[in-house]
């Protein structure tokens, strides 16, 4: 099915995407349009292809062998798959947050630095960088005054708060979460879906979740994806309130197992 | 449990134990008896020294730095070449054919006797290429040797990189060359760097192919090109405690000759044993 | 297209090149090797070389018959394996099932220097304590014999058929282990009934390795065998000077005018030396693979 929001203006627009890992089909005829600032929740039980699905929009599954892709993705009304697109261009303004806190084993400053030097940010504004990625992943304070010691000895929530000003520094428009909270406590958690929250007034940001009521928190529009399918696609207050689909309404009631 | 089974496996275990121990005693025989014969005859003159009279006499100077040469010449061919070829197959190679010749190919050169690298590099380098017996023969011959154990050590280490930092480079927008030198190789290093150690240890004890490329029995001076003929220690020691002049008389220089063959070998692979420890530690903490 | 992606390609291009050297060595080493050896079955039968007892290589007219050295290197290494397969073997199920932690500490690094000793060393070990060893306790007009050279590579081949049976052993899934210990089994019973027989494909693949490593081997066998190419007898023929392919190839070829019959000879020796680890080695690699992916598929 195809699913549309009303109103705001397009960011990501997605038409008859389908996906196989060799002779499995993992989506099936996707079409959904995710709007600029704002967030966007994937929700469904395991295996239903929302985090393949996600792994499509910077194109991640080009990693993956065997795997086929046909349909179209727009972002910015510009086809990603399209053959003169460069993906490492594209990953730059897709930027992506992981399940497990995934720091480099290097010093904080480091970790947000690798980005924008590799990407070609002149030295004298490195600093200036770093600081303000920190402060907009709501983590410079806690790490102001340790910047030179290894990432690795963070917490894992501010291992993963470290991610998305990792994200933040090379300065993406859309902002992919694939379940960055499955591996943290409550408290961690919290913190990462207020920073979430914060962050869409200037990103477009699409998650991941298998928690329904971290989506019906955060989110501003829900996609559930069922066995590769799109199922219902619309408002967050309408898909919890009021489902139109049985199956939709089936998993938000804790009928899937 | 029955009285029967108790009492197989006491006498089981007590064999087992028995091997266990005679193992244990092999090498510490092997290594006493050369170190207590050869510890004698050592001393600074014997490093340093040119070997006189026939080689009844003197040091072992020129092996020593003919083992270096062969060290340093193998290991400036075979380490970027193994480094490189690792990569290749753990982060470029997709599975498929082409991975599997390449992996069967090394297997098969890892397992190929020396005294057949020794044929080939006198076909090869000697011969078709010209070169003559020589250094430059000898080591590129213990290169191709030490190929296939530098290529896999180095796989080890760059397998041992979690996948993560490669995703998480690569979502960031960075190519893949630059996520590899920034951030897979750096943490695979000292990995390498054992694979590296033990190559070299066993690139400084290879006799046959060296015999067949260019090292020479004696030589009265010292190589002055890499085309020069050199003295090296395991033919050295080859050639004295077989074909000596006298070869009862100069048993000291023999016993002598293999404790240092044996120190510089061991030493190599005791240190990269201990960085290989060190790393593995680090990394489960 | 970037700049950045056209040194990407060029990198990649040149990791590819680095990557298939090994393939290109292997092959070049199938070139040379080959063309040297098969130069001599212009002038000399390929029959004769492969049937021949004899090898005369300086008697008019020269004889280059393979089998004296074929068997020579056939017993050495018979020997060799029957003397370090038991006991490699067992000293693998004693590190993994039964060594403490501390032995396990000695033991390992023990085998490791084991491992490392350059094979002239033990050929010298073996000509100065082994060789009269045997002399004397035999009573033998010489030490120098296919004995001293089976002694001596099968201590070599220790490491191999250690490491690599310790491998599979420790790779048996411990709930079979548990399952038998919980049938009121004795721990040797499991490891003798259940351990050993789950584990005896990857315990093959030590063998065919360390036959491998055996039949390669130069130096040890040469300054320890007594270079005798004669046919060995079997078993009296173990305690005979015997000369083996790898012997032949290290003594001879120092004193052979190159481009003559003889040079010609020591490369199809090497020819065959090559072909057979090249089997060995295979094989060895397919029982490995083979058994890996049992135990994946079983679990």
């Amino acid at each position: 099915m195809s699913g549309s929001n009303n109103g705001n203006q397009t960011e990501i627009e997605v038409r008859g995407l389908n996906l196989w890992y060799g002779d499995k089909q993992a989506l099936r005829d996707i079409s959904i349009d995710i709007p600029k600032n704002s967030v966007t929740a994937f929700i469904g039980p395991s295996g239903c292809g929302k985090s393949t699905f996600l792994r499509c929009i910077n194109r991640m599954n080009d990693l993956v062998k065997n795997c086929r892709i046909d349909g179209l993705i727009k972002i910015d009304n510009k086809d990603i798959y399209a053959k003169d697109v460069d993906v490492v261009e594209l990953r730059k303004r897709v930027g992506m947050v992981f399940q497990k806190p995934n720091p480099f084993p290097m010093s904080i400053h480091d970790n947000i630095a690798y980005g924008p030097k590799i990407h070609g940010a002149a030295k004298k504004d490195i600093y200036g960088i770093v600081e303000e990625a920190l402060k907009s992943g709501a983590l410079w304070e806690e790490v102001a005054d340790r910047l030179t010691t290894s990432a690795l000895d963070l917490s894992g929530g501010q291992q993963q708060r470290l991610c998305i000003a990792r994200t933040l520094a090379v300065k993406p428009e859309v902002i992919l979460f694939d379940e960055p909270c499955s591996a943290l406590d409550p408290i961690s958690t919290s913190k990462i879906e207020e920073l979430i929250m914060e962050l869409k007034q200037k990103y477009t940001i699409v998650i991941v979740t298998h928690n329904m009521q971290q989506a019906a928190r955060i989110s501003d529009y829900t996609a559930f994806f069922l066995l590769g399918d799109l199922i219902e696609y619309g408002k967050t207050d309408q898909i919890f309130e009021n489902p139109r689909m049985k199956q939709t309404e089936d998993y938000i009631t804790g009928r899937f197992g | 449990m029955t009285k029967k089974a108790q009492r197989d496996q006491k006498i089981a275990f007590t064999a087992l134990r028995i091997s266990a121990v005679l193992v244990a005693i092999i090498v510490v025989i092997i290594l006493l008896q050369i170190t207590i014969n050869g510890y004698s005859i050592l001393s600074i003159d014997f490093l340093t020294e040119m070997p006189r009279n026939r080689m009844t006499e003197g040091g072992i100077y020129p092996a020593i730095l003919g083992t270096i040469y062969l060290i340093i010449g193998s290991m400036g061919v075979a380490l970027p070449l193994g480094i490189l070829a690792a990569i290749y197959l753990n982060e470029y190679a997709q599975p498929g054919r082409t991975k599997w010749i390449i992996e069967m190919a090394i297997i098969n050169l890892a397992g190929t006797p020396s005294v057949v690298f020794g044929l080939f590099g006198l076909a090869m380098f000697v011969k078709y290429l010209g070169y003559g017996a020589s250094l430059i023969a000898s080591a590129l011959t213990l290169a191709l040797m030490a190929l296939p154990i530098i290529i896999r050590a180095s796989q080890e280490a760059l397998i041992t990189v979690p996948e993560e930092y490669r995703y998480a480079s690569l979502a960031l927008g960075v190519t893949k060359w630059q996520t590899i030198r920034q951030v897979v190789l750096p943490p695979a290093i000292p990995g390498m760097i054992t694979g590296t150690i033990l190559a070299v240890g066993r690139v400084a004890g290879e006799t046959a192919p060296i015999l067949l490329t260019g090292a020479a029995y004696f030589l009265p001076r010292l190589p002055d090109s890499i085309y020069s003929q050199f003295m090296a220690l395991p033919y050295h020691l080859y050639v004295i405690a077989t074909a000596g002049t006298n070869i009862a008389q100069t048993r000291p220089i023999q016993y002598g000759t293999a404790l240092v063959l044996l120190t510089i070998v061991l030493s190599f692979n005791m240190i990269a044993v201990m960085i290989r420890r060190h790393y593995r530690r680090k990394l489960r903490n | 297209m970037t700049t950045g992606h056209y040194r990407e390609k060029v990198i990649e291009s040149l990791l590819y090149l680095s990557g298939v050297t090994a393939v290109i060595i292997l092959f070049l080493i199938c070139i040379f090797l080959f063309k040297d050896g098969l130069a001599l079955f212009q002038k000399y039968p390929l029959v004769e070389f492969l049937t021949g007892t004899k090898w005369y290589p300086t008697s008019e007219p020269h004889q280059f018959g393979l089998l004296p050295l074929l068997f020579g290197s056939m017993i050495v290494t018979f020997g060799a394996i029957v003397l370090s397969v038991p006991l490699g073997i067992v000293v693998a199920i004693y590190i993994s099932e039964l060594a403490g932690a501390k032995e396990a500490e000695v033991l390992k690094p023990l085998i490791e220097i084991l491992a490392g000793i350059p094979s002239v060393v033990y050929g010298f070990f073996g000509l100065v304590v082994l060789v009269p060893l045997l002399q004397n306790t035999f009573d033998l007009p010489t030490g120098q014999n296919a004995l001293a050279g089976s002694i001596m590579l099968g201590i070599m081949a220790l490491p191999t058929i250690i490491s690599i049976s310790e491998d599979a052993i420790s790779s048996v899934p411990r709930a079979i282990k548990e399952g038998s210990l919980a049938l009121g089994s004795t721990e040797w019973q499991t490891i003798n009934k259940v351990i050993i027989p789950a584990a005896l494909s990857g315990i093959s693949a030590a063998v065919m390795l360390g036959i491998g490593r055996a039949i390669g081997e130069t130096m040890t066998v040469l300054m320890v065998t007594g270079n005798t190419a004669v046919i060995p007898g079997f078993p009296e023929g173990l305690f005979a000077p015997v000369r083996t392919m790898t012997a032949t190839v290290a003594l001879e070829m120092g004193e052979v005018p190159q481009g003559s019959e003889h040079f010609y000879a020591l490369f199809a020796i090497g020819s065959v030396l090559f072909i057979t680890t090249f089997i060995t080695n295979i094989i060895a690699e397919y029982i490995k693979r083979k058994y890996r992916f049992n135990l994946g598929s079983g679990q």
